[in-house]
């Protein structure tokens, strides 16, 4: 029991008694009421209901399904990391698009992956440099870190897509290995673990939700928030550069310009999964269930024949609908209706 | 029963007097950089440009630099709106800039010119009114809604057109347009002059724009003012929008075919222009004219890439590295400024 | 750490152990040129509860803060045990064992209340946490303070006076010598600070020290040995309890020689109907106001920080949310109710906000700009900004208020307090509002500045506005006032009249050491 029993009289409200016969039921309850991922789930309740009705492919091809929402969630839970601390990473896609060039412009494929690695390490902390040093705020930091690696991308490919050296490790690459999971799969899973007992075991990573739910308090309590804002930045810099050697290996060559749909789905991944962006709230689980349903709403989509242009649409507004349907937003948004609905009837006098 | 709170019961050593002046100095400088900044820089590249650069300064070469700058130039300046109310930007530029090109030289060969542009103004204001709730009544961050937006809109524009190229009637108004010169002019480039000073007296001499910049400058005192912020919001990236979508047929009109790649970099060369002009992307300090001078300067640096053979990579890169380090010195100018 | 760190684990205090654990020297703090504490010196002992009292801006929690390592001294040093503090290490100052509970909360709203606890100083195993022991400590540190609440539960659903009982818990889990409590209960009922009160004094019995700084009266006398008084940054007495009666109490608080400047009083206010008029209000921190101002009349809202005025006028006017009750402006026996805060605007309404610099001012605009705001309808015509009668307009205005040097042009950032509240007065002055609405009017503004804000605030009553001044300013409520609200815990519980009003009878009311026929 999680409960210090000792003054019966004490100022606490009676949810505290969960030992009774509705114990469980109200245990159920409240655990269900502590959870940030709703809306993730109810996406993917309504994912799985219309392709079972309409594309059972998604699940029968589950190889496929199971690729896309690795290829999806590798970035997003990177981003997680970052966002869980109040601030934006919108360099992830561009970080993806230059690790893979950088790795394909290496004779050695293993020198190749490390450099790619490092790049995405060093991106990260650039990044962290402008956001906490510098003090600008992370969505412009990060954007022009965007273009200046999408530049970077043209630059070291020559605008053109780049061959790997060894294509045969690449197409080995893409093979499966245990059961039906490719290694793309296994990295994912290896990097959903590590991160789930990062953020909520490992006190660095658990420090990041002090860090994003209330600063001031984690600086009088002496967590290094510099230090904790680096490691985010540097974790989603990892992790963008390793989603940028797996893509880069898959299709034997690099394309520099990899990874635009990538950023829009990532953060919509995270963002419908429960992560608020003003940071603090959210894990690993939503970004998980949020890839999930989207990295099926495109192979529902991609198999029934739509383009991907209308992929955008949809995803887009999946990312639009996710941000205005966030509590904080949609209690904004109740105001100012307020607002509107009162100064209407105000202007019949009552007197 | 004085308190000892007054002010000047006690004065400061001299040790502390002196930290202030070098304090004030030091604001200065960096505020300097800030604010008249761009005015110096701007006359070094150009004064580079023409001493180093080969091509540069020939009659051809800056007819096509400011051909080029006048499609970007009225965008940035209808994005200054946004970024002065402190939402950062409207990255949905992009999608509306290809969009107003298409429908432009699309409509008008299907319909006519009137309908087109009616059709045009119509996307503008829902682009604006779209990414104006969400933002100003919804209170969602900026960035990730014009983000969505670009996609929403874009993946629209992509599958309506299949993402083929539109070519305007080789004698139609639109051509007419995009090829008459005014002395040495052309006429786009008197657009972009024409809208730029009609969206400045906007931005300084009008009730709205007024409440713009005081809504960028602090959103809480504006709206114990009595303002209506939500509408503010809406508004600006209403300017935004139609600032996109002028920008768009210039644009079509320049070379008289429309397609949905047309427009790309134009949110981050926009941007630039307008944090370089020393707008402050914190909100409520920056003006319209600031833009234009940036679009001079972003135009004229990425000219004189392209002159050095320096490809789209370069620029990307070049210009990504302008916003950073403009908006450092505006951020350490805020740091010395609130010290 | 030394010996006493396990002091709350049980060591009973020798009734001859007086050896103070921690003492203050001389201390000075300034801020820019004011002067907040001067030359305050105290000293607690093991098993002492000290009470720190004084009005608002008295200096209590500066002095506080520079206890607690927070702030370093200008003048003046803490020990510690006998043992210099490090001046203005906060760490250094926890490991010494001084613990400070927030005014202001400061935990982690999603991290649960076991992780909450242990902030900072997270018990881990080669870098992963040690749940088992995380859990263990707080569940020691709820037990000893006898709070009990669910380990997991996130702060974010736990109740205000939880979430203050889990902050004294995190104090407590540091093992301190000294703990340093802020107001703790502001925001409590009365049954959970009766507890609060009980658990302290049950911690002192096992030798912790405490300083407990209230400006609630009855709380200081029902668990505090010795008082500390303080009075614009000044030590005005420090005494045991059993010398200190409530009366004297408040006396040493106000201390002033009470030569109110009555001169300047209005004389004989010319008093019409009700103007504005608020009915079964409620919000958060607001429970159930009937409050009236009337054309010409001055009310003032007097009370503590915290007791719900600011909260108050808000919801009056609809600037924040309300819950219940209706408020209403009656002009030329016309009735409109207020239903949002543009409605308020719109129907003549002025508000100068408590916060200057974030609510009330747009500090990167100009003064002329800042003047126009909430004036630009009738400044501009078919949409356009009538610029040269907006610059005449302000320059009148400028004029009015008195604005030095009178440079419409100019920065409001680069005024100081007290012109840039005269530029707040202006910008509303403009509009010549029947009903004006003003929160802590004074503060931080220089002397000469008062003086004429004063002024003006008269003028307007005297031309008919109804007026509702919030301040804690008690010389200024008792000049300025024809009618005084007293309000604790959200609820009026003392109206008096110009006459009557003496800054000790607002002190005890609003401390809670009188509870007076609320009429």
């Amino acid at each position: 029991m999680s409960q210090t029993q000792t003054d019966p009289r004490p100022p606490s409200e009676e949810q505290a008694d969960l030992s009774t016969s509705d114990g469980l039921v109200a245990r159920v309850r409240l655990i269900l009421s502590r959870r940030t991922e709703g809306r993730a789930v109810a996406l993917l309740m309504v994912v799985w209901v219309f392709t079972l009705l309409f594309e059972p492919l998604v699940w029968t091809s589950y190889e496929v399904t199971l690729g896309r929402i690795a290829l999806v969630g590798l970035v997003a839970l990177g981003l997680t990391a970052v966002i869980l601390m109040g601030e934006l990473d919108l360099a992830v896609a561009s970080t993806l698009a230059v690790s893979g060039v950088i790795m394909a412009s290496f004779d050695s494929l293993a020198v190749g992956v490390l450099a790619a690695l490092a790049t995405g390490l060093i991106v990260g902390a650039v990044n962290a440099f402008f956001v906490v040093v510098v003090g600008i705020n992370s969505f412009i930091a990060t954007l022009g870190m965007l273009f200046f690696l999408r530049g970077a991308a043209f630059v070291i490919s020559g605008e053109a897509p780049v061959r790997i050296a060894d294509v045969d490790a690449g197409i080995a690459f893409g093979q499966p290995v245990i059961g039906p999971l490719t290694p793309r799969m296994l990295l994912f899973i290896v990097a959903f673990v590590a991160l789930y007992i990062f953020l909520s075991h490992v006190r660095v990573g658990r420090e990041f939700y002090a860090v994003g739910g209330n600063r001031q308090a984690a600086r009088d309590a002496g967590i290094p928030v510099v230090r904790r804002v680096f490691t985010g930045f540097m974790i989603s810099g990892f992790i963008s550069a390793l989603a940028g050697v797996i893509n880069t290996l898959e299709r034997t060559a690099a394309d520099p310009t990899a990874g635009s749909t990538v950023l829009l789905a990532s953060f919509a991944a995270a963002i419908i999964g429960g992560v608020l962006l003003n940071g603090g709230r959210g894990s690993v689980f939503g970004t998980l269930i949020g890839a999930s349903a989207l990295g099926m709403l495109q192979v529902a989509l991609t198999l029934s024949g739509v383009q991907v242009d209308v992929q955008n649409i949809v995803i887009g507004s999946v990312l639009l609908l996710a941000v205005i349907t966030d509590p904080s937003s949609l209690r904004a948004a109740a105001v100012t209706a307020r607002g509107l609905f009162r100064s209407r009837s105000e202007r019949q006098p009552t007197g | 029963m004085t308190p000892k709170t007054a002010s000047g019961t006690r004065t400061l050593p001299p040790a502390a007097q002196v930290e202030q002046e070098l304090e004030t100095r030091a604001f200065k400088l960096s505020e300097w950089m800030a604010q008249q900044g761009i005015f110096l820089f701007t006359a070094v590249l150009v004064l580079f440009a023409v001493v180093f650069i080969d091509g540069f300064a020939s009659l051809p070469n800056l007819t096509d630099v400011f051909n080029r700058a006048a499609p970007i130039g009225i965008v940035a300046a209808g994005m200054t709106f946004v970024v002065i109310s402190g939402n950062y930007l409207d990255l949905s530029v992009v999608a509306q800039v290809a969009t107003a090109a298409v429908v432009l030289i699309a409509v008008t060969n299907a319909v006519g010119l009137v309908p087109a542009i009616l059709f045009a103004i119509a996307i503008a204001l829902v682009y604006g009114i779209v990414n104006g709730i969400a933002v100003g009544v919804f209170k969602a961050n900026a960035v990730i809604v014009t983000l969505s937006t670009t996609f929403i809109g874009l993946g629209l524009l992509r599958w309506l057109t299949g993402g083929s190229i539109y070519f305007g009637e080789s004698d139609g108004p639109i051509r007419t347009f995009g090829t008459t010169r005014i002395g040495p002019l052309p006429l786009a480039m008197i657009l972009f002059i024409v809208v730029t000073v009609l969206l400045s007296l906007v931005l300084t001499r009008t009730n709205f724009g007024f409440m713009v910049r005081a809504y960028g400058s602090n959103r809480e005192a504006t709206r114990l003012a009595g303002v209506n912020t939500p509408l503010v919001v809406i508004g600006a990236f209403t300017m935004s929008a139609l600032g996109a979508m002028l920008g768009g047929f210039v644009l079509a009109a320049f070379s008289n075919t429309a397609v949905s790649s047309m427009s790309d970099g134009y949110d981050f060369r926009a941007l630039a222009a307008i944090i370089v002009g020393g707008t402050s992307v914190f909100g409520g300090r920056g003006s319209v004219m600031r833009t234009l001078l940036g679009v001079v300067f972003v135009s004229v640096l990425t000219n004189i890439m392209v002159l050095s053979g320096l490809g789209f990579g370069f620029q990307q890169m070049a210009i990504g590295l302008l916003i950073v380090l403009a908006v450092s010195v505006d951020a350490l100018a805020r740091k010395t400024r609130a010290a | 750490m030394t010996a006493a760190a396990d002091a709350p684990g049980g060591q009973v205090p020798s009734d001859g152990d007086t050896a103070p654990v921690i003492e203050a020297r001389n201390v000075v703090k300034r801020f820019g040129g004011t002067v907040a504490v001067d030359d305050v010196s105290i000293t607690v002992a093991r098993g002492e509860i000290h009470g720190l009292v004084g009005e608002n801006g008295a200096g209590k929690s500066t002095l506080m803060r520079v206890l607690a390592g927070v702030l370093a001294p200008n003048e003046g040093e803490v020990h510690v045990d006998g043992a210099l503090l490090d001046p203005g290490d906060t760490r250094a100052a926890l490991d010494a064992g001084v613990s400070l509970v927030h005014q202001e909360l400061s935990l982690v709203p999603e991290m649960t209340v076991a992780e909450n606890i242990l902030l900072g100083s997270t018990p881990t195993w080669s870098g992963f946490i040690d749940g088992r022991e995380q859990r263990r400590v707080a569940a020691e540190a709820l037990k000893e303070i006898g709070v009990a609440v669910d380990l997991d539960e996130p702060i974010a659903r736990l109740s205000v006076a939880l979430r203050q009982f889990v902050e004294i818990a995190r104090a407590i889990a540091r093992k301190p010598q000294v703990l340093i409590l802020d107001e703790p209960t502001a925001t409590l009922t009365p049954a959970e600070t009766e507890y609060l009160l009980d658990m302290l004094t049950r911690l002192a019995g096992r030798g912790l020290a405490i300083v407990y700084i209230s400006h609630r009266i009855p709380e200081i006398f029902a668990i505090c040995n010795r008082v500390t008084v303080l009075r614009d940054g000044s030590l005005v007495a420090s005494k045991g309890i059993e010398d200190l009666t409530p009366e004297s109490v408040v006396e040493y608080m106000v201390g002033r020689d009470l030569q109110l400047d009555r001169e300047s009083r209005r004389q004989d206010p010319k008093i019409g109907e009700v103007v504005l008029s608020a009915r079964g209000l409620r919000a958060p921190g607001v429970n159930d106001i009937d409050l009236d101002v009337r054309a010409g009349e001055i009310v003032g809202l007097g009370g503590l920080v915290g007791a719900g005025r600011t909260e108050l006028v808000r919801a009056m006017l609809g600037a924040d949310p309300r819950t219940g009750g209706e408020t209403t402006i009656t002009l030329q026996g016309r009735t409109r109710r207020i239903v949002s805060y543009r409605a308020a605007i719109a129907a003549g309404v002025a508000y100068i906000p408590e916060e200057r610099r974030s609510d009330g001012l747009a500090l990167t605009m100009t003064v002329v700009d800042n003047i126009a705001l909430p004036n630009r309808s009738a400044l501009s015509r078919a949409f356009v900004l009538q610029r040269r009668r907006i610059a005449e307009f302000a320059t009148s205005l400028a004029e009015a208020v008195n604005l030095r040097p009178p440079e419409i042009h100019r920065e409001v950032g680069q005024y100081s307090g007290g012109n840039q509240q005269k530029v707040v007065l202006a910008k509303w002055l403009g509009r010549e509002p029947d009903v004006i609405v003003l929160d802590e009017p004074t503060r931080g503004v220089d002397v000469g500045a008062k003086v004429e804000i004063h002024r003006l605030i008269r003028e307007l009553a005297d031309q008919g506005a109804a007026v509702l001044v919030v301040s804690s300013d008690l010389p200024e409520l008792l000049e300025l006032s024809d009618t005084i609200h007293v309000v604790r815990d959200g609820r009026i519980v003392g109206v008096l009249s110009a006459g009557e009003a003496e800054e000790t009878t607002v002190m005890a009311l609003a401390s809670g050491q009188r509870e007076v026929d609320a009429a």
